[in-house]
């Protein structure tokens, strides 16, 4: 697998990963607690479209509910493409990260 | 609880309601709403608020946003439209092919008359001040009527300048022939004498050189950037010099060019390629404060518009105070506005006028067609329309259908139009001896702007009635089978109707046109124009004078000692070019005024050289003196207007000469015949003359070339630079009628489209009529009707059309012909044969058409129609 993911795509398929099955007010509260960093809704709505186009995620259109002005929810969902790329991102960074010497700093 | 008051700003809401794609719009509007509600609690309504807009705002990206032409229901059908119109043209090959062309043809047509007419229209508009110039001019009252005379005098230009405030600035100008010197030759050049005011005046900008004083040396130049081309190639102009020698003054000058000028649009009535300061005029110094006599034009630019209305009401006294109360009494001055300078000198915007209409008639023709083919196969559409009303289509919707399948066609045929025009435009420019390109039209934005509005005003032309007429069909009636096209069928004869009408106008008026001009040029002239070959042999073209006039002698008895000449002649003048000057004349013993008459030199060899024949009195006596001086022929007109019933004996007076009538001519056409034949005197000049301008010789036609040829080896023998130039008297006098014959071209051209165009709607109707009628001629062809019963069947319709067709368009042409016919002084009269022609050439057209589709159907096996139902 050698598909090309950009961080913040990386990201967001690896919550999903670990939600399993979720939307993006979820996905965005989950980003915040795991990275203490806020992100704008409109920047995950892309990132998930991309994420679709490549096949490593799938959605459905979900029940509509009254907290959201009576709007259903599009809940996606890893495919497992998408567990095979992340996997091996994950690997191949493991794997890296082992060849780097870990006493030898040289100083600054 | 969460505070129910508190709610997302509805009108982002509704902004990304509109603007998203319908099925992101949910994910992305509820997910905004859910984290509205989250950050309320957290930080309260205006931070969630703010956050809330400002992603709704970045959600608005392209990938969420619909395809543009999703944002409405019309512009989305839109694509449906298109859709279904490109089907139709394709699936009904034969009736497209018509509409396009037939379209197109017409197109073409018309954008090139509106391309000549637009040159036409605007002519000299590119004068900025062309609203506040006016030419001064003046008017003499006669007891014979008013005569406007457009020269004026020298000092004028300061006077008037003086006297009104109103008047800004004022230039005269003054165009004398000049040869300028190139290398070694010498080529004739109009030279104009202006004041600085001139460029000021009239747009004519510098663009090299001095700009802002041109003439500030006596000897200064301004040329027009063609002419520096001409004379210096590619070198810089400005600083040159340039050597003009005035045959009238027989002096060179030498001047420096100071100024260049930009190119000026082709539509302009002046063309100042060389303009020198009106200072500078080699006799300025003897008419400078001369009032005695006028050959200059005279304008001024007035500080507004409405201010001629100030000095047309000041003018009687200003001629009071130039001159006295008794010429004030004759005389007045009158301003002439510079945009009717072209109509009055040049040529007449009437016709473009009314190639413009001929155009829109054209255009309305071919949109006819259009309508007529579509109203006519709309029994191949019912069932679709009939469809989309039972699946809901509003009225509204099947007419923009049938509007968009109008606008599709239009902009084909525009495009097949522009097409044709480009790839006719040499050939037009050269036949109608006219210059139309597209970069004419203007700016590009405006030519696009032209054609967009073109396609759309053809669209609408066309397609208005068709989507009205098939918007209204009815389901029940499609659905039943029972459907007919009766109620457009009212509506389509009378468009039919209205297109012949228009077709037989046309037919008419170009025969009429064509007989007026074979009328003029075949008209008894009052002389012989046949065989009459002019040549150019003036003594002002050469530099000794004396020299040149023994010579010139010598030539005209070699001429004449030739056997293939039978006469020649001397003279200033020849028809078409006759009058050498005007004069005030009155008969011994009158008490009223003087009468304006013009006047012209021959020798005493003329009148028999041209064959103009006199009806009383006698010829000029050849080499006598006393006849050059004291003698004068006049022509029929003149001795008319002199109230002598006698031809000779008649004493007139010019100042104080007296001048003996020797004898009267026979009157004969010296102008073109839209000019009554003005009186006019005719003088005697001897051979040896300078006065003369042109040898004239009755010549033996057979084997003319070789006849010139021998001219032109004697010619050379006389030793001059200047080349050998002749013309034939009837070319010369076809001259004349250069705009009539173009308008006879033009108008010619466009009846054979007109007719082509109407040929080819008739064509279409007939397919469609015996498409109609098939079972009933199957039917009766199986009883055993006759094959010519059965086409007269079909043709009976179209006679009717015929019928109704000529008796709308021969009499308005009838009717506008005469008016048109009126502008010449000697016209023709509208005869019966010209309508009996027209309706012949109609009907014979509308014949051929129709009985070659009547005697195929007629000749059809009945059986094939009849199985089908």
């Amino acid at each position: 697998m050698n598909l090309q993911l950009g961080v913040l795509e990386e990201m967001i398929l690896i919550l999903l990963l670990m939600k399993q099955e979720t939307y993006g007010v979820d996905i965005a509260q989950e980003y915040e607690k795991q990275l203490g960093q806020s992100i704008s809704l409109p920047a995950i709505h892309v990132v998930l479209k991309r994420l679709e186009s490549k096949g490593l995620v799938s959605s459905y259109m979900g029940e509509a509910t009254a907290e959201r002005g009576g709007r259903s929810k599009r809940m996606y969902k890893a495919s497992s493409k998408g567990f095979q790329v992340a996997k091996s991102l994950q690997d191949n960074r493991t794997r890296m990260w082992g060849l780097v010497p870990k006493l030898n700093f040289s100083p600054l | 609880m969460r505070k129910q008051l508190s709610h997302p700003p509805r009108w982002a809401e509704r902004l990304l309601q509109w603007a998203c794609r319908p099925d992101y719009v949910d994910e992305v509007l509820g997910d905004l709403n859910e984290a509205y509600y989250w950050r309320l609690e957290e930080k309260g309504h205006r931070k969630a608020a703010f956050k809330f807009v400002f992603e709704a705002l970045l959600s608005l990206r392209f990938t969420h946003l619909k395809p543009f032409y999703h944002f409405n229901l019309n512009t989305m059908m839109l694509g449906s439209y298109l859709k279904i119109a490109f089907r139709n043209l394709y699936k009904r090959k034969a009736y497209s092919v018509i509409n396009i062309l037939g379209l197109s043809v017409g197109v073409a047509a018309s954008l090139m008359i509106f391309m000549y007419a637009w040159r036409v229209l605007t002519f000299d508009d590119f004068h900025t001040n062309e609203d506040r110039i006016f030419m001064l001019y003046k008017e003499r009252i006669t007891p014979n009527g008013i005569q406007p005379t457009y020269d004026t005098w020298v000092p004028m230009k300061s006077m008037i300048k003086e006297e009104y405030p109103q008047v800004v600035a004022s230039t005269r100008r003054y165009g004398m022939t000049g040869k300028v010197k190139k290398d070694d030759v010498y080529i004739e050049e109009e030279i104009t004498f202006a004041d600085p005011e001139f460029l000021q005046m009239f747009s004519f900008e510098v663009a090299r050189g001095n700009s802002t004083n041109p003439f500030s040396s006596p000897n200064a130049l301004v040329i027009s950037n063609q002419y520096a081309e001409k004379y210096f190639g590619s070198l810089q102009a400005v600083g040159r010099e340039l050597n003009v020698y005035y045959p009238g003054e027989d002096s060179t000058i030498r001047y420096e060019v100071t100024a260049v000028l930009k190119d000026w649009p082709k539509n302009s009535s002046l063309e100042p390629n060389m303009i020198v300061a009106f200072e500078s005029l080699p006799f300025y110094e003897g008419v400078k404060n001369l009032w005695g006599g006028s050959f200059i034009d005279n304008y001024v630019m007035l500080d507004d518009p409405t201010s001629q209305y100030v000095l047309l009401d000041a003018f009687p006294a200003f001629v009071e105070k130039i001159w006295d109360k008794e010429i004030a009494g004759r005389t007045n001055f009158k301003l002439l506005p510079f945009d009717e300078y072209y109509n009055t000198f040049l040529g007449s915007q009437q016709d473009a006028k009314i190639l413009v209409f001929i155009a829109l008639g054209i255009l309305l023709m071919a949109a006819i067609n259009f309508m007529n083919l579509s109203t006519a196969h709309s029994v191949h559409r019912a069932k679709e329309i009939g469809l989309r009303k039972v699946l809901g289509a509003f009225s509204g919707q099947l007419r923009g259908q049938f509007l968009v399948e109008a606008l599709v066609l239009s902009f084909f045929a525009t495009l097949a139009g522009i097409g044709i025009v480009a790839l006719c435009m040499p050939l037009i420019n050269d036949f109608f001896d006219i210059e139309i390109a597209f970069s004419q039209i203007g700016p590009p934005v405006l030519s696009v702007g032209f054609v967009a509005g073109f396609v759309l005003l053809l669209g609408l032309m066309s397609g208005s009635y068709p989507a009205f007429f098939l918007s209204k069909i009815s389901i029940l009636e499609v659905i039943r089978g029972i459907f007919k096209t009766k109620g457009g069928r009212q509506v389509r004869n009378g468009l039919v109707v209205v297109q012949f009408s228009l077709a037989v106008f046309m037919v008419t008026g170009a025969l009429i046109v064509r007989n007026q001009l074979t009328y003029m040029q075949s008209a008894k002239m009052g002389f012989e124009k046949d065989a009459v070959v002019i040549i150019n042999a003036s003594r002002r073209d050469f530099t000794d004078r004396e020299e040149a006039s023994r010579r010139l002698k010598t030539f005209r008895d070699e001429v004449k000692a030739q056997s293939f000449v039978k006469s020649a002649s001397l003279s200033y003048s020849i028809p078409s070019n006759w009058v050498a000057g005007f004069t005030f004349v009155r008969p011994e013993g009158w008490e009223g005024d003087p009468l304006r008459m013009g006047m012209s030199y021959v020798d005493a060899n003329y009148l028999e050289t041209m064959g103009i024949k006199l009806t009383g009195g006698r010829n000029f006596l050849p080499d006598s003196e006393g006849d050059q001086r004291g003698s004068v022929i006049l022509n029929e007109a003149a001795a008319k207007a002199f109230g002598f019933d006698k031809a000779e004996g008649n004493v007139i007076l010019i100042g104080e000469n007296r001048l003996n009538v020797v004898g009267v001519v026979e009157n004969f056409h010296y102008e073109s015949m839209r000019e009554e034949i003005k009186p006019t005197l005719i003088f005697h000049r001897t051979a040896e003359n300078p006065v003369h301008r042109y040898i004239v010789c009755k010549m033996e036609m057979a084997d003319i070339s070789n006849h010139l040829s021998v001219l032109d080896g004697q010619w050379g023998a006389l030793g001059t630079t200047n080349s050998f130039t002749y013309n034939f008297l009837d070319d010369s006098m076809a001259e004349l009628y250069t705009s009539e014959q173009r308008f006879l071209r033009l108008v010619g051209l466009f009846t054979i489209i007109s007719i082509l165009i109407a040929v080819l709607g008739l064509y279409g109707l007939t397919i469609f009529v015996i498409e109609r009628k098939r079972r009933e001629i199957s039917i009766r062809k199986v009883i055993g009707a006759e094959m010519s019963n059965i086409v007269l069947l079909i043709v009976r319709d179209f006679s009717a059309w015929i019928a109704g067709g000529l008796m709308i368009g021969l009499p308005s042409a009838y009717i506008f012909l005469r008016d048109w016919l009126d502008q010449f002084h000697y016209r023709i009269d509208i005869s019966w044969t010209v309508f009996l022609l027209t309706a012949a050439v109609i009907t014979t057209l509308v014949l051929l058409t129709v009985s070659y589709q009547a005697i195929r159907a007629a000749s059809a096996n009945p059986v094939k129609y009849l199985k089908e139902d």
